[in-house]
């Protein structure tokens, strides 16, 4: 599969002042993005995630290193890639007296449409978003979740093959998150869009992401498919056993694939290192000791230990 | 007809600006109110003083001049401003766009809203103070309106390098340019009532030029001998300059992240 982002090297330092010290913002980072993915660039804040996502949209000059995106230079050919990527942002911000459809109508412009075919577009947008009835409405006006949603068709007026998604779904609702996270599902589903998303929102990248990457001051510490994340980082599934009455009187530890163990009164809690293969030989031990097993549950790791792992 | 695609990028700015100023009541409070006060304010002085026709007509082209200047550098002003404000630069910049479509775009609103203070000015000044502000011809006018247009584009252009290194702080750059330029160029006064120094700074100014060449058609003698010559020289360069200017600033906005900044 091509690679939709390339970025090798990038470093990036803002200086506070004329002549005041450099903070480095972004060290050495190299990152590949497959065409058609929801890359998740994940970290605390102040992990340079926007300051990563700015320079791949063109809008901040790397320091040092390169990156292309969709076959282009973000420096050199900036402004042909321009026609071909779109960005939205949390917080949406966009002129407060002009309405809904004015705003798309000005952004279209900017992408070059006109005529027909601006008013079609921003007509399928509004639609899209479910935003015709607050077509007329300034953009003052507009509840926080339409704002998000306005944020968004104005990503998609130029038709985009790459959007850049800083922290969709930041500041807005469950219910308007969880929506707005189905239609990134949908629009990458529907259209083949590739996206890269900068979120600290753990559970957002392990339902919308394919491929992740962490950062952690300014350094991507690892990435890759949260699977393959999990093997590398030796993370494992996690076995909960509730006895009846006493735990079975077992070496935990010894257990084949064990990586941790926990008893807790009736309770024992096993992190495998792969539980659909350790789990007869686990049964199996525990049945020969007598004791009965009340409840069973098997959880796969998830990205928030993935997480704390890599950020700690 | 398919018209370019840079056509509608100019045009997206034309139509911002325009939008803006129609929902703004201020806005037009600012291309009516202010005009008018200057207008009445200067025209019942000359009155008061009891001024002959040509000092009058010397005053009031200073008066026509100054809010004419004034209204039609303001759409370039707050081209980028309009962005800081809202917080939507990086949506703006995103985009592929370039400088001339923000200047030539926001500018031509600023050209159509200064000829229309210039006409509402001449109108009044004609009917209130017997000041024939046609009386040049329409080369005459011609000329000295392209003056005035230039001279605006030129602090557009000065303020929205500003914006874009020290974002809303230079909103005040916005007025301060013009009245800084406008007091030496011998708005109200000849420049040879100026200090020296002071004069010697005016023959930097374009306006100080179309000034001159307006007013030697009301009876005042020319103090060049080729004002226009010197005008849109001087006017030329300084545009280039100043184009010269935002595209720097904006080279660094790029590397300092002022874009984000801004945007944030």
């Amino acid at each position: 599969m091509t690679a939709a982002i390339a970025a090798d090297g990038i470093s990036k330092a803002f200086h506070t002042g004329l002549w005041g010290p450099a903070k480095q913002v972004l060290t050495d980072i190299d990152l590949q993005v497959a065409s058609g993915a929801i890359f998740g660039v994940l970290g605390p804040n102040g992990a340079g995630k926007t300051t990563l996502i700015s320079i791949l949209a063109t809008l901040l000059r790397p320091d040092t290193g390169r990156a292309t995106v969709l076959g282009f230079d973000v420096v050199r050919e900036a402004a042909r890639l321009k026609e071909r990527i779109n960005l939205a942002a949390s917080g949406a911000h966009f002129l407060w007296c002009l309405t809904v459809e004015d705003n798309l109508k000005f952004y279209g412009r900017l992408y070059g449409l006109g005529g027909r075919r601006l008013r079609d577009r921003v007509a399928s947008l509004l639609e899209l978003f479910g935003l015709g009835e607050f077509r007329q409405t300034t953009f003052e006006r507009l509840s926080t979740g339409l704002k998000q949603r306005l944020a968004l068709a104005k990503a998609l007026i130029n038709d985009p093959e790459l959007l850049f998604l800083d922290e969709p779904t930041s500041g807005l609702d469950q219910d308007m998150a969880q929506h707005i996270r189905e239609e990134i599902l949908r629009l990458n589903r529907e259209t083949g869009v590739t996206m890269l998303l900068t979120t600290h929102n753990l559970r957002e990248a392990e339902m919308l992401c394919t491929e992740v990457a962490f950062l952690k001051q300014g350094r991507l510490v690892t990435g890759g498919r949260i699977p393959d994340l999990q093997k590398r980082l030796g993370l494992g599934d996690h076995l909960s056993l509730h006895f009846q009455d006493s735990p079975a009187p077992l070496d935990y530890a010894r257990l084949p694939g064990v990586l941790t163990h926990r008893v807790a009164d009736s309770r024992v809690e096993l992190v495998l290192d792969r539980a659909d293969e350790r789990l007869p030989a686990i049964l199996e031990a525990i049945f020969l000791t007598d004791k009965k097993l009340a409840r069973i549950k098997v959880k796969p790791v998830d990205l928030e230990e993935i997480y704390r792992e890599v950020t700690h | 007809m398919k018209l370019p695609t840079s056509f509608y990028k100019f045009w997206a700015f034309s139509v911002r600006s325009t939008m803006v100023n129609r929902r703004n009541v201020f806005a037009v409070f600012e291309m009516l109110f202010w005009p008018l006060i200057g207008i009445f304010s200067v025209g019942l002085l000359t009155r008061f003083l009891n001024l002959k026709a040509d000092t009058v007509s010397f005053i009031l082209i200073g008066a026509v001049t100054m809010n004419t200047v004034q209204i039609a550098q303001l759409d370039l002003s707050y081209a980028l401003l309009y962005s800081v404000w809202s917080k939507s630069l990086k949506h703006e910049f995103i985009a592929p766009i370039n400088l001339s479509h923000i200047l030539v775009g926001s500018g031509l609103v600023g050209l159509l809203r200064g000829f229309l203070v210039f006409v509402i000015m001449g109108a009044l000044s004609i009917f209130f103070f017997d000041m024939d502000l046609g009386k040049p011809g329409p080369d005459g006018l011609l000329w000295f309106l392209l003056g005035m247009f230039l001279n605006a584009a030129i602090i557009g252009a000065l303020v929205l390098a500003l914006v874009l290194r020290f974002g809303q702080r230079a909103e005040v750059a916005a007025w301060a340019f013009s009245y800084l330029m406008l007091l030496l160029c011998g708005l109200y006064y000849p420049i040879s009532v100026l200090p020296k120094s002071f004069q010697v700074l005016a023959h930097f100014i374009p306006l100080t030029y179309f000034l001159d060449y307006f007013r030697h058609f009301y009876g005042f003698p020319l103090a060049w001998p080729h004002p226009l010559l010197y005008g849109f020289g001087q006017s030329v360069i300084y545009l280039f300059l100043s184009y010269g200017l935002v595209s720097l600033t904006l080279r660094s906005a790029y590397k300092r992240g002022t874009l984000l900044r801004l945007s944030d």
